[in-house]
């Protein structure tokens, strides 16, 4: 007989009867009262329809969900002919052969030092390049301010009022496209650290295909996702406890209601999400007028999250998440991106000088269902 | 102390004395057997790792897996008494040995795993040496080494400690060809005449002590047990009850218990096990680990911990559950193992309704009523379902008419054909009741829209449902039968015979009067005069001796000379062993 080495180490770490003995002799008394009942239920079980596994999804009138992949919308076609008809931009390393590859001699601070200082003291005076915009009026995103301007866009189902700025900024990076290295990444690490996982939680739930009322609440979880036997996919039935000793910050209310299986939420004045990316840096995005809108399911949901970024705090992210060879790798120059997000910020102006600080974004994600799992409430001993 | 105190005291004092004199005058309605041939048997796996490890600890880290043996009689274990060893085996053995050497001298357990500090590191410790190999040696050949042995163990020790300049690297080389040696690798019985029943013979103490320890522990005898059989205390009744009372009491008796259920439900299939990821995307590896697990960890607590009515294991909604296993029976989960009942009313009660059953006993990417119902004839009740003929046409169950919604409908081609017929009437009734879970084991109640229809029959009770398939194996008396035949197969190392018949029904009668409390059944067979005494074993003529092959081959007796000698028998094959090892 063999057994793998984990039941093994199981096994070893403690005995089921070294653990169970105070347990079990605390029931000892009522066992064979139990036994008694036990055999009645038996003999009268056969006789009930068996209960259905997996009605507990919605136990309580709660469903909870993990994400399990995020993208920055990009509205992509093919060849990028219509979004791009110029190309891509150029990134750290284009750029730098631009600016300095002229043969002449230049001190590194002259040279690499002043364009690292560039990338980390970004400003919005004009450059030498030329940075290429997403065209065209077709982009994924949802409504966020509630009206149908001139920029807005038009989503590929045909809504109007799309407000996604940001696809204007970055479609045309290919960091950013299927593919490109964040959108790699970002997933790739996400799924990796349980300290960036996402869960969203429906309370006063009454039916996942039409309900005008629920509650939406944003955490941070703290368990692994399960990958499943095709290595692409997650399976749905885990469990996530959810983190309230660091993670309060991520916890937000949003009010919702479910059409037809989709839910959309209010805005949400200010929405924290955990967003660590390479080697399990703790980074965080925050997401002005956030909203939802998510096709559910038992098993799963997906759709948009959207909102407007702080300009700034997005360019610190990508700065303190990704190193410059990583921006190189997806021709993405941070100096620039930066630029055109000041450039094309539409919402929350600085009551100061009245120019926008937050530009509109949209996130396409997947979640899986989860049990969501709060923490127990413990008693301090010292209270007790 | 109070009276109340005194008189509870009293009270478990006499309960504790009745039980003994109860179990005292538990063989007395033995009936006369022969017992059981001496044997020879391959050390598996799990028996070797828990050996080193009783060793030497768990902080040898043994990474290493002895290729498989044959299911004899429903048991791996049998097997092990037939088994061949060939030199690819030969050179598994070694690399363990190797790597477990090269552990216990490292410089980080030296100090604790060797008994002694050399006067020097680099020059040979004659006293160090013999000290270390006395000591683990006998634990490694459960029983004493003889001055010779040991003489020639230290001698090799020193010559190589001397050419290395190492007296650590003399231990290891050393240690490394004990690991390897035949005594250790293979389980000899010896034999003796039974000074209380003349003309009988009986396993000498040493042999008992291995027995009893490989059928309760799934390991070599400690140090208490190795006492007891060299100062006689195991040859009398009441040092035997002791030994054994012990060994029920140790939580060795877990690891024992997880080998023999492992062995026993064929969960070594789990090793090949593969899910069409397409079709059950959710079952993973670490599904298919746990679910091995929890049925074990279900088994052993029920069993051991609670000292429950085997029977009711296939009844009972109290089993463990894990984050891997908790989506396919969609509940939520803690981290790690943890307790866990299914509600009342639930399909998952008892073994059988378990992911390890369920989807052990299907195929790759369908569930199947056939595989389903085999194993449970074969495992739990001890019947053999003979293989499909060969001229069967499986084309009408690969390709089904789509037509055909259920398995039930499709399992009734069986039904048409007189030549498959026999056979699925004792498979299919109680197979297509567990069509209520997929080929992975998840819950269901239709199947291409049609709902599944759980009623079926075993040994002629009826039964709606997979609950009521469950109660009625729980009360089919072919069910603690079993486990008496393959525990007492087990522990002796192979089947039982015909003329055990009267034997297997005296322990199933203990076992009933006892609750089906597997703790009494162990202790029934352990204390059994069957157990402890040897049928003479079978002449090998000339002409039954095998030609010439690259195998050392194990016969399930040992010839008649080996009964009474078996070291002669033992350095035969060390001789061998060595002189393939040596040639490669």
């Amino acid at each position: 007989m063999t057994k793998p080495d984990i039941s093994r180490n199981a096994s070893r770490k403690l005995t089921l009867r070294g653990a169970a003995a105070l347990r079990k002799r605390k029931v000892r008394g009522a066992a064979a009262l139990l036994a008694a009942s036990a055999s009645i239920v038996l003999s009268t079980a056969a006789a009930q329809p068996l209960q259905e596994e997996g009605q507990a999804i919605l136990k309580d009138r709660k469903i909870g969900y993990a994400l399990t992949h995020k993208y920055w919308a990009v509205y992509e076609t093919e060849g990028a002919k219509t979004e791009c008809p110029q190309g891509f931009n150029d990134g750290p390393r284009e750029q730098f052969k631009k600016l300095y590859g002229d043969g002449k001699k230049r001190s590194i601070v002259e040279a690499q030092l002043k364009r690292e200082g560039e990338q980390w003291h970004p400003t919005t005076e004009p450059e030498s390049f030329k940075f290429l915009e997403a065209q065209g009026n077709t982009s994924y995103g949802l409504n966020l301010d509630g009206r149908i301007g001139p920029e807005d866009f038009l989503s590929p189902e045909g809504e109007k009022g799309i407000d996604n700025q940001l696809y204007r900024v970055i479609g045309c990076i290919g960091h950013y496209r299927t593919m490109g290295t964040i959108n790699h990444f970002e997933n790739l690490f996400m799924r990796s650290y349980d300290d960036a996982r996402i869960v969203i939680e429906l309370t006063e739930v009454d039916d996942l295909k039409n309900d005008d009322a629920v509650v939406v609440t944003t955490y941070r979880g703290s368990d692994g996702l399960l990958q499943d036997a095709t290595g692409e996919g997650f399976i749905p039935g885990g469990t996530q406890r959810i983190d309230l000793r660091w993670g309060k910050e991520y916890v937000s209310q949003l009010k919702g209601k479910i059409v037809d299986g989709v839910l959309t939420t209010e805005p949400a004045d200010r929405v924290m999400l955990p967003w660590g990316v390479t080697f399990g840096t703790s980074g965080h995005h925050i997401f002005r007028g956030f909203q939802l809108s998510l096709k559910l399911d038992p098993q799963a949901a997906e759709g948009l999250m959207a909102g407007y970024v702080d300009v700034k705090a997005f360019n610190h992210h990508l700065n303190t998440s990704w190193s410059t060879h990583h921006h190189s790798y997806g021709q993405l120059s941070s100096p620039s991106q930066y630029k055109a997000m000041m450039r094309l910020a539409d919402g929350y102006p600085d009551p100061k000088t009245g120019k926008n600080t937050a530009i509109s974004s949209a996130v396409r994600v997947k979640f899986t269902q989860v049990y969501v799992r709060q923490p127990e409430q413990r008693e301090l001993v010292s209270k007790k | 102390m109070n009276s109340s105190l005194r008189k509870a005291l009293l009270g478990s004092a006499t309960a504790a004395l009745t039980t003994l004199l109860l179990a005292g005058c538990a063989g007395k309605n033995e009936p006369e057997n022969p017992g059981t041939p001496p044997r020879v048997r391959v050390i598996t796996t799990e028996q070797y790792l828990n050996t080193i490890e009783n060793v030497f600890g768990s902080s040898v880290n043994m990474d290493m897996k002895f290729p498989p043996l044959r299911r004899v009689d429903g048991l791996l274990a049998n097997g092990a008494a037939l088994a061949g060893v060939t030199s690819g085996k030969i050179e598994t053995f070694q690399r363990a040995a190797s790597s477990i050497a090269g552990q216990v001298v490292s410089p980080e357990r030296r100090s604790y795993l060797i008994p002694c500090t050399p006067a020097s590191e680099t020059k040979p410790d004659a006293e160090c040496a013999k000290q270390f190999f006395s000591q683990t040696g006998r634990l490694l050949h459960r029983r004493a080494l003889t001055d010779e042995e040991l003489s020639s163990y230290v001698t090799a020790a020193n010559q190589a400690a001397d050419r290395l300049q190492d007296f650590y690297a003399g231990i290891e080389l050393v240690l490394e060809s004990m690991l390897i040696s035949p005594e250790v690798l293979f389980i000899i019985e010896t034999t003796e005449g039974d000074v209380d029943d003349q003309g009988r013979r009986r396993l000498d103490a040493l042999s008992l002590a291995s027995r009893l320890s490989f059928f309760l522990w799934n390991a070599g005898p400690d140090d208490m047990v190795l006492k007891a059989a060299e100062s006689g205390e195991l040859n009398t009744e009441r040092g035997l009850k002791r030994v054994v009372e012990s060994m029920i009491a140790s939580p060795r008796l877990e690891d024992g218990m997880r080998a023999f259920f492992d062995d026993m439900l064929g969960f070594d299939d789990f090793d090949s096990l593969s899910k069409d990821p397409l079709v059950y995307p959710f079952f993973t590896g670490a599904t298919a680990t746990d679910a091995r697990e929890q049925t074990l960890r279900t088994i052993i607590d029920h069993l051991i911990v609670d000292q429950k009515d085997y029977r009711d294991l296939f009844v009972t909604r109290e089993t463990f559950m894990s984050p891997a296993l908790a989506p396919l029976y969609q509940i939520p989960a803690s981290r790690g193992w943890t307790e866990y009942e299914f509600p009342e009313g639930s399909p998952r009660q008892g073994l059988l309704t378990q992911i390890s059953f369920v989807a052990l006993r299907s195929h790759p990417g369908r569930s199947s009523p056939t595989l389903r119902g085999k194993a449970l004839r074969e495992h739990l009740l001890c019947q053999i379902v003979p293989p499909p003929p060969p001229n069967v046409d499986f084309g009408k169950l690969e390709n089904p008419d789509a037509h055909y919604k259920t398995q039930r409908e499709r399992v009734a081609v069986h039904l048409e054909d007189p030549a498959c017929a026999g056979c699925h009437k004792i498979t299919d009734p109680m197979g297509l009741a567990l069509e209520s879970f997929d080929g992975a084991g998840r819950f269901r109640t239709t199947e291409n829209g049609a709902t599944i229809d759980t009623s079926g029959d075993l040994d002629g009770v009826p039964f709606d449902d997979v609950i009521g398939l469950g109660q009625a194996l729980r009360d089919n008396p072919s069910l603690p039968s079993c486990l008496v035949d393959r525990l007492y197969s087990y522990g002796s190392g192979g089947a039982a015979k015909p003329t055990d018949r009267p034997l297997m029904k005296y322990f199933t009668a203990e076992f009933a009067e006892s609750g089906y409390k597997l703790p009494d059944l162990l202790r029934t067979i352990a204390l059994s005069e069957a157990f402890q005494h040897v049928t003479p074993a079978k002449k090998s003529g000339p002409s039954k001796a095998h030609e010439p092959t690259e195998e050392i081959v194990i016969d399930e007796q040992l010839p008649a000379t080996t009964t009474v000698d078996a070291a002669g028998a033992a350095q035969e094959t060390k001789q061998t062993v060595a002189s393939i090892a040596k040639a490669r």
